[in-house]
């Protein structure tokens, strides 16, 4: 996977905050052995704490 | 199955599933990355092979502490779908759905490929549209003391009465002031969503979000997200008279989309 990339469009319709919370709240969300166990509940919490953390700093990126 | 997933399972790589589109759809291109299609039955899966150097269970963990790690992978996610959703339908899955190897990512798509069809089904043709609405306390505060009898009757109090009273008196209009003003938003917030629903095929209203999240100084009345038939202007033209219906009490809104349909995919597949 490369780190560069075109923007989505959508994202300049909405806040970093907000994108990173629809795609980590939202979709449909798979269990079992046939995933790594990262897709599980807790992701939620870490990736919005971090997120809220330093979303400030981010959107003044560029 | 293209050549790339064809190669199977290899070491030191996994595969990351964006989400779901109809068999024979393109690998949307232009996202940034490479994204090839597993195909089984009727439904493919959207996947790139990602290095488990980056992607395995312990190095997501720590890589989700590092905000600009997970920004990129939200905005990789999102570019996919969105770049799909050009083409056709899309189920979308949620960020770092990452299977072990190829076979089981098959497995996957033969024994659940029903519930993939049904949710493809019921999002084709339709687009997900987002809208927010807001609005101005400052107005909304004054509209309320103004058309409030009880808060009128205060603000003649106060008027009139001695400075310790009319200190004790102004406490009791704030106080009188928030719980009115909080009751017209619940209300406004349920007959707008209510509205915006009617004229749409579905709709959720999610939390609202906080002044960091949404990036505005007004407050967040409604943050409702409605799936609408591609090319019916019924939801446009109710979302149009709201905007002009509710402008003189301070409410504005802001639409975003088309999204690929994240609140209209159940959480879990074979709910309905």
């Amino acid at each position: 996977v490369t780190t560069t990339l075109d923007q989505p469009a959508l994202a300049q319709q909405v806040t970093l905050l907000e994108l990173v919370d629809r795609v980590l709240n939202k979709g449909v969300v798979l269990s079992g052995d046939i995933t790594l166990s990262v897709a599980g509940v807790d992701l939620v919490y870490v990736g919005l704490r971090v997120m809220l953390a330093s979303v400030a700093t981010l959107e003044q990126r560029p | 199955m293209s050549a790339a997933a064809e190669a199977g399972a290899s070491n030191g790589v996994a595969w990351y599933v964006y989400g779901i589109v109809e068999a024979g759809s393109e690998a949307p291109a232009g996202a940034g990355v490479e994204v090839s299609t597993v195909t089984a039955g009727r439904v493919s899966a959207l996947v790139s092979r990602v290095p488990l150097e980056e992607y395995g269970e312990d190095a997501v963990r720590a890589r989700l502490e590092d905000p600009a790690w997970l920004a990129g992978a939200a905005h990789v996610h999102e570019a996919v779908l969105e770049a799909a959703l050009r083409s056709g339908a899309v189920v979308p899955f949620r960020l770092l759905t990452i299977f072990r190897d190829c076979d089981g990512l098959h497995d996957f798509l033969a024994t659940r490929g029903d519930d993939l069809r049904a949710l493809l089904e019921r999002v084709r043709g339709r687009e997900e549209v987002g809208v927010k609405a807001f609005v101005d306390r400052a107005v909304l505060d004054e509209a309320v003391a103004a058309d409030t009898p009880a808060l009128r009757e205060l603000d003649a109090e106060i008027a009139s009465a001695q400075i310790g009273r009319a200190y004790l008196l102004q406490r009791r209009r704030e106080q009188a002031l928030d719980q009115e003003a909080g009751r017209r938003i619940a209300e406004l917030a349920g007959v707008l969503h209510g509205r915006l629903r009617d004229a749409a095929e579905a709709g959720v209203a999610n939390a609202v979000q906080s002044h960091e999240a949404s990036g505005r100084a007004e407050e967040m009345v409604l943050n409702g997200a409605y799936l609408v038939p591609s090319g019916d202007d019924r939801f446009e033209r109710e979302l149009d008279a709201l905007r002009e219906e509710y402008r003189a009490v301070g409410v504005t809104f802001e639409r975003t989309g088309p999204w690929p349909p994240y609140n209209f995919v159940p959480r879990e597949l074979g709910e309905a």
